[in-house]
């Protein structure tokens, strides 16, 4: 039943948000409390944080400010970006001996103009592997034929696709069949039924939340995961339960 | 029907879009539009510049469940010869209450003469017309408020709001400057704040919900609605009355 009024009746952890101001777009809120506001609204009790400056300019300034966003006890875990520069990769290195990473988001290689390809991003790559780091990787700032030319060379490499837009409904499922260790993020996947047919086709367990804020609005799509024909444990696992399990380290089940 | 307001979706589609993935599966829409209370889904198929091949697959599309599905005409000045025979029998004939165009599968701007027709059949019946609008030369929202101007006895919704900016903005100023405009909500360009500026900027009882189904599931474009900060009294007026309006007499429960 449908009422005028929303918030998730799973516990939900958004595996997709920006912060921050970029260079060529306004970030709606000036502090954190005005995001974890906008999250409880919906019901949204976490979310893995980016900074969207590392978007297009640079993920090493995008991390030293993420610090601003998630250096409290608020519910926002800082995802850290890498870029193709050897300088990026050291520096998340150090912030991993730290013991701040659990994850690591791929900066937006069409905005800078780098292709995804092994023979720039190999040493990315190789490194997540061996420290079983799984990559947050946008389907709508990387080719798709980069994304799965690439990373098919990394069988071991768990990913998380971020972003996948009706206009890619038919590589979806390809993609996810030739990637066997890769998540699908949902922000943008809404062509009618598809997420129930991803379901029933791959799996709950291959599926995540995310909202893609500021990019999208945060409340839409977790409100149609709420409305899918789907077991209550199947809406739990995707709203919150697969990314606390990738975050932590476990590997996910293939269907 | 969600807390006693009736829910209609302005923009669907029939017809098969495969390149996308997208399928007119009767059934699976029915399903969704169950899922979150949604009504009557207004449907047309743009894939056929005759009209006619398009209108009698709306009909039959329709037919399959005429308490849920409303269809409109759709019509195009790439076969001009066509347009007000075609118009006349979609609406008197096959029970279409409105009229859809989609000026991107032609080469001419809205404002152009060529047009004109569906407009004056429109004015003529005091009909609701949408159409897709965007950054495409031939759909920006800014040529809406001109054509509106001339023909007042006919609504013109602008499809997608215009979609993205400078072209967002332009859909809402076509909107305050005619009182016949309105703005559809369907868009995969839904970021913070969109359905709130709409609605402030172009007035509650100008903004009508759409979600392009089954291109995009209805559940998320509602739930830009439902999650919006607006008050239940704009989201009743933009998920439903303002709707029934635009589709008047003939429309029926």
């Amino acid at each position: 039943m449908s009422n005028l009024s929303f918030t998730s009746r799973v516990p939900a952890f958004d595996a997709n948000v920006g912060v921050g101001h970029r260079n060529n777009r306004r970030y709606p809120f000036d502090e954190p409390l005005q995001l974890v506001e906008e999250m409880a609204r919906h019901g949204v009790d976490q979310a893995l944080v980016y900074a969207c400056h590392g978007e297009t300019i640079s993920p090493m300034y995008g991390n030293e400010a993420l610090e601003r966003w998630t250096g409290g006890e608020n519910g926002l875990v800082p995802q850290y970006m890498v870029g193709a520069d050897p300088e990026s990769l050291r520096q998340i290195q150090g912030l991993h001996a730290s013991g701040l990473v659990t994850h690591v988001r791929l900066h937006c290689t069409e905005m800078s103009r780098t292709p995804f390809v092994d023979w720039i991003y190999a040493p990315v790559l190789e490194w997540l592997v061996a420290e079983d780091l799984p990559l947050w990787v946008s389907m709508a700032d990387t080719p798709p034929t980069e994304i799965v030319d690439t990373l098919t060379g990394y069988p071991d490499l768990r990913v998380v696709i971020v972003g996948a837009h009706y206009a890619h409904s038919v590589m979806v499922l390809p993609m996810l069949r030739v990637l066997p260790n890769a998540t699908l993020e949902l922000s943008r996947y809404e062509n009618t039924q598809g997420i129930e047919q991803l379901v029933e086709a791959v799996g709950a367990n291959r599926l995540i939340y995310g909202s893609f804020f500021p990019r999208y609005a945060m409340g839409p799509i977790l409100y149609m995961l709420n409305h899918l024909s789907i077991d209550d444990s199947d809406l739990a696992a995707i709203c919150a339960g697969n990314v606390e399990k990738l975050i932590e380290g476990s590997v996910t089940d293939d269907k | 029907m969600i807390e006693g307001q009736e829910i209609i979706d302005f923009h669907g589609h029939v017809g098969p879009w495969d390149v996308y993935g997208m399928y007119d599966d009767d059934s699976a829409m029915v399903k969704a539009m169950d899922a979150v209370g949604i009504d009557r889904s207004c449907l047309f198929n743009i894939f056929h510049p005759d009209g006619t091949s398009g209108n009698d697959q709306t009909a039959a599309f329709v037919a399959r469940h005429p308490d849920r599905f409303v269809g409109f005409a759709y019509v195009s000045p790439l076969m001009p010869e066509r347009i007000e025979k075609e118009l006349g029998r979609a609406i008197d004939e096959l029970g279409c209450v409105a009229i859809k165009i989609y000026p991107p599968y032609s080469t001419w701007k809205m404002t152009d003469p060529v047009w004109d027709p569906v407009y004056a059949f429109a004015d003529d019946r005091g009909l609701a017309l949408i159409s897709h609008t965007g950054p495409e030369e031939t759909c920006q929202p800014e040529q809406v408020g001109i054509v509106a101007a001339r023909f007042p006895n006919a609504n013109f919704v602008v499809g997608h709001a215009g979609n993205m900016e400078p072209f967002r903005t332009q859909a809402i100023e076509a909107a305050q400057a005619n009182k016949n405009v309105y703005l559809e909500t369907c868009s995969t360009f839904r970021e913070p704040g969109v359905v709130e500026r709409l609605v402030t900027e172009a007035g509650a009882d100008r903004v009508v919900f759409g979600s392009d189904v089954p291109l995009m599931d209805p559940r998320s474009q509602l739930g830009k609605i439902i999650t919006a900060g607006i008050s239940d009294d704009a989201k009743r007026l933009v998920l439903g009355e303002n709707a029934k309006r635009l589709l008047g007499m003939n429309y029926s429960q």
